[in-house]
């Protein structure tokens, strides 16, 4: 059994630009660093993002992806979501309403854990394949 | 012999301006689909036998310099009030008094007659939604002072009900249902620029790059440079000298003159100008400060803008401009 640390919720800054990006790495880049790092980022309080802070985030992802971990926005208020819309990066991430439902989200049992039956169409590939052969 | 006096300002009844552009330009100073309201008003004034026109309206060079909007405001209209005064003294026999905050499409005549059998100094006209700013007035029975807004406000007016189409261009969202509605032929407003193909206008000078693609309606204006790849669509206008470059798409937006969309964008829903960007989807303003995303065009924007509406050689007496 996979064990992970704690979920932790950081507040992304007002403006993220690149003076900002490099103070908030400076608190974040250490819990990247974990074992299965599990991040939340509170996006309310975001009014303006630069490019540097969308690479910022993609960066991030990128990195806690590496150690199997995860990294979630939540919050998102309406300048991140327009801006993270407009630089295509929107469907990047996962996305939740308020911090406790990101938070919640890492609790939820992973698919594959479940033993799965086999889908409904698995058997008819399988004899659609048969039908080829004999024609 | 008929005058009319245009005022370059957003239509408000207060002390305040509506959702200007910038602090000095409203929008019926930004090319709409190739030309300003302001120019198209002028041309529809020439075109409906006007005899002089005279427009009051930032001075040239003067877009988003001038601190104080309110002192502006109200030099234009101390300026209309000397003009009118004149008006009355050249004889002429009605003055057309119109902020042109807002986009109305009117018959001059009908009005002029529904003026005449009113027999009132003032008409003025109204939309569905409430009266607009745009009046019609005997010079020889109505007396101004300095302030020529508060006086005609002071009085009482025969109202005269506009059956054509309104827009209070008072938001970015006005604006942009001002051009889909352009598109879509629910008002008279027309593209400058030549139809490549049905729905889709390109203007002088644009170039649009390799592999780019332009799904009607869509509107290119003057000097654009579209990049390679680009997907310009859903009723997008990308006005005068501005640049979108390589991979962006823009559906339903609104680019306004002179500005400069980066590389690789998806901009929708929204009206986009040099640093500002309006989502109408979000309902959110912001400012974008990062160069690479978005920026205004280099160029004298101003100049342009005026030699656009100084062509139609009417005797201008905007302050600062000199014939």
């Amino acid at each position: 059994m996979l064990t992970s640390g704690p979920v932790v919720v950081m507040q992304v800054p007002e403006m993220l630009n690149v003076e900002e990006v490099h103070n908030f790495m400076q608190e974040l880049g250490p819990l990247l660093d974990s074992n299965r790092p599990r991040v939340v980022l509170d996006c309310s309080q975001v009014c303006t993002m630069e490019s540097a802070g969308v690479e910022m985030l993609l960066r991030c992802l990128e990195e806690v992806l590496k150690r199997d971990g995860d990294l979630k926005l939540a919050a998102l208020s309406p300048e991140a979501e327009v801006i993270l819309e407009l630089m295509r990066v929107a469907r990047v991430f996962e996305t939740f309403q308020t911090c406790e439902d990101a938070v919640r989200s890492f609790q939820a049992i992973p698919a594959d854990a479940v033993p799965q039956d086999d889908p409904w169409f698995a058997n008819v590939f399988n004899e659609l394949g048969v039908l080829k052969q004999a024609s | 012999m008929i005058a009319a006096i245009i005022i370059a300002d957003s239509e408000t009844e207060g002390e305040t301006r509506c959702q200007p552009v910038s602090a000095t330009t409203n929008w019926a100073c930004i090319d709409v689909l190739g030309q300003p309201v302001l120019g198209r008003i002028v041309d529809g004034l020439k075109n409906g036998g006007i005899d002089s026109v005279f427009v009051f309206s930032p001075p040239q060079g003067s877009f988003g310099i001038h601190a104080d909007a309110r002192a502006l405001a109200l030099d234009n209209w101390r300026a209309a009030g000397f003009r009118f005064a004149k008006c009355r003294e050249e004889a002429f026999e009605a003055v057309l008094i119109a902020n042109c905050g807002t986009y109305a499409e009117f018959d001059l005549d009908d009005m002029l007659a529904f003026h005449h059998e009113q027999g009132q100094p003032v008409s003025r006209a109204l939309a569905a939604d409430g009266p607009v700013d745009l009046w019609l007035i005997d010079p020889s029975r109505f007396s101004n002072s300095e302030d020529l807004r508060t006086d005609i406000l002071a009085t009482d007016p025969a109202y005269y009900e506009l059956l054509g189409y309104v827009n209070r261009l008072s938001s970015a969202r006005e604006f942009r249902r001002l051009v889909v509605d352009s598109f879509s032929s629910r008002c008279r407003l027309r593209p400058r620029g030549v139809e490549t193909r049905p729905g889709v206008w390109i203007g002088e000078s644009a170039e649009v790059g390799r592999g780019a693609r332009l799904v009607a309606p869509a509107f290119v204006g003057r000097g654009v440079k579209i990049g390679d790849d680009c997907l310009i669509t859903r009723g997008s206008n990308v006005e005068r000298s501005s640049d979108i470059d390589f991979a962006t798409a823009v559906e339903d937006s609104s680019i306004l003159p002179n500005t400069y969309l980066g590389i690789g964008l998806d901009l929708s829903h929204s009206v986009a100008n040099g640093r500002n960007l309006w989502n109408l989807r979000h309902d959110v303003t912001l400012e974008i400060t990062d160069p690479v995303v978005m920026r205004p065009n280099p160029g004298n924007r101003a100049r342009r803008a005026w030699s656009d509406i100084q062509k139609d050689g009417f005797r201008l007496s905007a302050q600062g401009v000199s014939q």
